[in-house]
């Protein structure tokens, strides 16, 4: 503005200067005794042209390119003010495909491709043990932890070497108690990953001894939450499962820890962890067999992989013998990298919304060509008529580019906002594998790139109309003015709303098969019910629930204040929730009453996961009966409930009532009881139908106590307005006692199906905006034809043409490419099946329901987006066509 | 293009430059119908100068640094805008006229015949 101002002003000083000098020399020269009149005209000759002077002067002033592009931004801004619709489809396209890349291509990069915040993260490996005999029920196992201490003191190829293994923590006595996620870890573990605790220190390995363990490390979130982020927090005393640690060192914020079943199906983390204290085994601990440690090892080497393995797998070996003589097995070792640990899972998912992002960015560089042609093929006649005024070719092109670069700016704009909160929508909505590593931030390369390809669409495209009429005589254009289209610019539009079609319907297409699967996915029997159904996961800790007897006695109150509330209609609970627990929890190998050799048979029996239940689990969870009876409310006698995979796999072939009444041994040894199967029940699948579900055997809860539990409570109204009054039930029983979570059974499905839904979601998004980009271009591409062609349909009509004709001709205009898109779209969505099909579920690539229910779509919307067009073809009056210009 | 005589000389723009920066150097701070008359004055009306030309002139040597200008009244109580030479415009002045001392040294020689 200031520029602009200051030059204005220099005009003014040279016509000032000039004038003066004018007077001066007339003066002069009537001084000399010339007439006024001559004197002015002799003055004027020698001054020379003003004007001239006055138009260089000016030029010098500034910079032409400049003074032209403010002209040009201008004539842009009237432009787009006298188009607005035009301006609003380009802005919002540019917008649209801009911000899903962006935002997708910025999660993508963190979650599979940003290196992990730990010290040479690309040398950290999990360590999982194969046993080839059990690998079709249980893929990997972790170490024990004797394991993990016998690789420690033997690795020679990993002498950098750490575990980690769950652990929760009720923290109580400075606020409202709380239950912790937490881990045990090797003393070694902060120093190992090369993340040094933010506050205090880590732990020291005088610390693995028992007695002195009684350290913590928290989470910087907790420090927060919890302490209001206490500076002098280290050296503080907390208590944690009612015995006294103390805080030694506070994690820094980014802290990355695995967390659920990231490590291993088998040994859940917590969602969020929140604690860490050092693995200090006792002599008891020592002999027990969980197989509950997550080893890690650095492996500087990738040549070292096979000599560790063998290595890892020799020791494991050599343990075994001494630990299970008689058991003969070649277990292997898996190494898996710390990356694939964090995003294996979701990789499949992620990459698949960033291909359908990627689609719906050419769709977008589609329709913006598409707009762009058809403002340039309006625009044809004007720019015909500044040629043959004069105007140079190159100017044109420089106000048609000023154009799309000011719509750039406004669709760039508004795609870095799409961008930015696309980013943190799924940054922070995202499955829990993505949230964990996903930063909110939008990552600038990808946003540039993204922001340059719309824009050079646009330029492109708008300065192929100059280019046109560059090669033909003014003249012509002027003559036909608009009612001619260039026929290659037609065509070229045709095309383009095919290719944008096409795209459509591939992403339409995979939208369908995965809202299918997913509707698959959500209906499926599980072997329990999902809906009327509140649960609460609690774990008794601390001094009060030392004994089985104390903890079954406040489940026993509990249960029964919960079915005393009016509206629940049966309550119970069970140890491990199958919909979340699909492989975790208590697990034994199951022998049959004739086995006699232990050693012989461990390996060949199959495993169970033991689900303890008390009274009323199966009425509220709605476990199918197959055979047998239920548990009573009482249960004398050693009873046993058995699931279908479990009874079919220790007696093949038979139905599952042959079960009843024979007897099984749950592991460990020869002298465990014999326990006589009483009923046989539906398998409980996992909530993300992810895998076949472990076999179980159910166990009255008085025979197999557990602290902790999950608490079903059905109802027959809404049963989150339950969760109140549960909680005040827990309460009054105990008010120290954290409720870990409380959440209904869908909710609780639900977050099984995150990934599913996530990717399921995106898909359909995008594919409905790469349907509404296309439904605009055949709009377009049809309107265009019938406004361009107005007085040949006019001719023709009243040349007596039948107006059912004239919009079956409107109509084909927009429709054959529509046809022609989803033909090639629906051949290369079957042809590019192969990357959808693992993430499909109870459908083929070739579904039926969903191709029918793209083609439908995509045929009735292309149809209204052509009819309205076609309408107003045949509704033209002839007489006023005629007068058209 | 205005009428003139034959025998005057078209004045180039690098040449008109210099003899503005020239004047300015020699008569101090002056208005642009000064700078004119002193020309004219000096060269004997043998020169054929678009007055107005000088003001592009000024131009040009204001946005190379080598003049300042600003505004005052002159003699006979007009507004005028007053040039004046900067340091930089001396040194100007000082590589111009080698560069034309050496140009006319070699026309001369080459006139001359001279080796």
């Amino acid at each position: 503005m200031r520029f602009l101002w200051s030059r204005r002003r220099m005009d003014a000083d040279a016509a000032e200067e000039l004038q003066a000098h004018l007077d001066l020399l007339s003066e002069r020269y009537i001084d000399n005794g010339m007439t006024p009149e001559a004197a002015r005209a002799e003055a004027a000759r020698q001054l020379g042209n003003v004007t001239r002077v006055r138009e260089d002067i000016h030029e010098m002033n500034g910079f032409r390119v400049l003074d032209n592009l403010a002209r040009d931004g201008r004539f842009a801004l009237r432009q787009i003010a006298s188009n607005r619709v035009f301006a609003l489809v380009v802005v919002i396209t540019m917008a649209l495909g801009i911000g899903a890349n962006t935002a997708i291509l910025s999660v993508a990069y963190s979650v599979l491709l940003k290196p992990l915040p730990y010290a040479n993260a690309d040398e950290i490996y999990s360590v999982s043990i194969i046993v080839p005999e059990r690998r079709e029920q249980i893929p990997s196992l972790p170490a024990t932890v004797q394991v993990f201490l016998a690789w420690q003191r033997g690795s020679k190829v990993f002498p950098a070497i750490t575990a980690l293994t769950p652990w929760d923590a009720n923290v109580t006595g400075d606020g409202e108690p709380a239950s912790l996620g937490g881990a045990e870890v090797a003393t070694n573990f902060f120093e190992f990953l090369g993340v040094p605790p933010a506050r205090g220190r880590g732990f020291i390995t005088d610390e693995a001894v028992p007695g002195n363990d009684r350290v913590v490390v928290i989470s910087d979130g907790l420090w927060r939450r919890r302490y209001g982020a206490d500076r002098a927090i280290v050296g503080k005393s907390i208590s944690l499962n009612g015995e006294p640690y103390e805080i030694v060192g506070v994690a820094p914020p980014s802290f990355l820890v695995p967390t659920r079943a990231q490590l291993n199906a088998i040994i859940p983390f917590a969602a969020r962890i929140d604690i860490w204290k050092p693995i200090a085994p006792a002599p008891a601990t020592l002999n027990n067999e969980s197989w509950n440690h997550a080893v890690l090892v650095r492996m500087a080497n990738p040549a070292d992989r096979k000599r560790g393995q063998l290595e890892l797998a020799g020791i494991l070996t050599d343990l075994a013998r001494v630990q299970m003589p008689g058991v003969k097995t070649e277990p292997l070792i898996e190494l898996v990298a710390v990356r694939d640990i964090y995003s294996a899972r979701v990789r499949r998912a992620v990459l698949l919304v960033v291909a359908a992002a990627a689609l719906l960015l050419v769709t977008a560089c589609a329709s913006i060509a598409n707009v762009f042609l058809a403002r340039g093929a309006s625009r044809a006649p004007e720019i015909a008529l500044r040629l043959a005024l004069g105007a140079g070719r190159g100017r044109i092109a420089a106000q048609m580019v000023t154009e799309s670069l000011l719509l750039a700016v406004i669709g760039g704009g508004l795609g870095v906002v799409f961008a930015a909160l696309g980013t943190r929508l799924l940054a922070e909505s995202g499955p829990d594998d993505i949230r964990a590593l996903s930063t909110t931030a939008v990552d600038l390369p990808f946003l540039l790139s993204a922001i340059a390809l719309t824009v050079l669409t646009g330029v492109a495209c708008a300065v192929i109309p100059v280019l046109h009429a560059n090669r033909r005589e003014p003249a012509d254009d002027l003559k036909d003015a608009a009612r001619h289209t260039p026929r290659r610019a037609a065509l070229a539009r045709q095309v383009l709303v095919g290719v944008e079609m096409a795209l459509a319907t591939v992403l339409l297409s995979a939208g369908a098969l995965l809202l299918h699967s997913f509707l698959n996915v959500m209906n499926t029997d599980r072997g329990y019910e999902i809906d009327g159904l509140l649960t609460a996961d609690l774990s008794l800790a601390g001094q009060r629930y030392q004994s089985g007897d104390a903890q079954r006695g406040f489940y026993d109150d509990l249960l029964q204040r919960v079915r005393a509330l009016p509206s629940v209609v049966a309550a119970g609970a069970i140890n491990n929730l199958p919909a979340v627990s699909a492989a975790d929890g208590p697990s034994r190998a199951i022998l049959l009453s004739e086995d006699t050799d232990f050693a012989s048979v461990v390996l060949v029996r199959p495993v169970a996961l033991i689900r303890s239940v008390t009274p009323g689990y199966f009425a509220a969870s709605g476990t199918t009966l197959l055979a047998g009876r239920l548990f009573d409310d009482v249960e004398p006698q050693l009873a046993a409930i058995i699931s279908e995979s479990l009874a079919a796999r220790l007696w093949p072939g038979a139905p599952a009532a042959a079960a009843i009444g024979k007897h099984v041994r749950q592991g460990g040894n020869m002298s465990t009881p014999l326990i006589p199967v009483v009923g046989v029940v539906a398998d409980a699948k996992p909530g993300g139908l992810d895998r076949d579900p472990i076999a179980a055997i159910y166990r009255p809860y008085a025979q197999w106590p557990s602290a902790s539990m999950t608490i079903l409570a059905r109802t027959e109204s809404d049963p989150a307005a339950l969760a109140g009054a549960i909680k005040a039930e827990i309460r009054s029983l105990d008010p120290d006692l954290p409720i870990t979570a409380m959440r209904t059974m869908r909710e609780v499905v639900s977050s099984t199906v995150s990934q599913r839904r996530f990717q399921t979601t995106l898909m359909l998004l995008f594919a409905i905006v790469a349907l509404l980009l296309g439904i605009v271009g055949v709009y377009g591409v049809t309107n265009y034809a019938v406004g361009s062609r107005t007085r040949d349909i006019g001719v023709r009509l009243a040349l007596g043409a039948d107006r059912w004709a004239v919009m079956r001709w409107a109509f084909a205009i927009g429709f054959r490419p529509v046809l022609l898109g989803l033909a090639a779209g629906l051949v290369a969505a079957l042809l590019s099946a192969n990357a959808i099909r693992a993430a499909l579920f109870g459908i083929t690539s070739f579904d039926p329901i969903s191709l029918a229910f793209v083609t439908a779509t995509l045929l009735t919307t292309a149809s209204l987006a052509c009819y309205f067009p076609a309408r107003r073809a045949a509704a033209i009056d002839p007489v006023t066509a005629l007068r058209h210009d | 293009m205005s009428k003139g005589t034959p025998d005057r000389t078209d004045v180039l723009q690098g040449m008109l430059d210099m003899m503005v920066l020239q004047t300015l150097d020699t008569m101090g701070a002056m208005h642009g119908y000064g700078i004119a008359r002193r020309i004219e004055q000096i060269s004997d009306a043998m020169l054929k100068l678009n007055e107005g030309t000088v003001y592009t002139s000024l131009m040009r040597l204001l946005q190379g640094g080598w003049i300042t200008a600003s505004w005052g009244t002159s003699e006979n109580n007009r507004r005028a805008r007053f040039y004046a030479i900067t340091r930089a415009g001396r040194k100007q002045l000082v590589a111009e006229s080698e560069k034309w001392d050496r140009l006319s040294g070699v026309i001369a020689r080459l006139r001359t015949g001279e080796k």
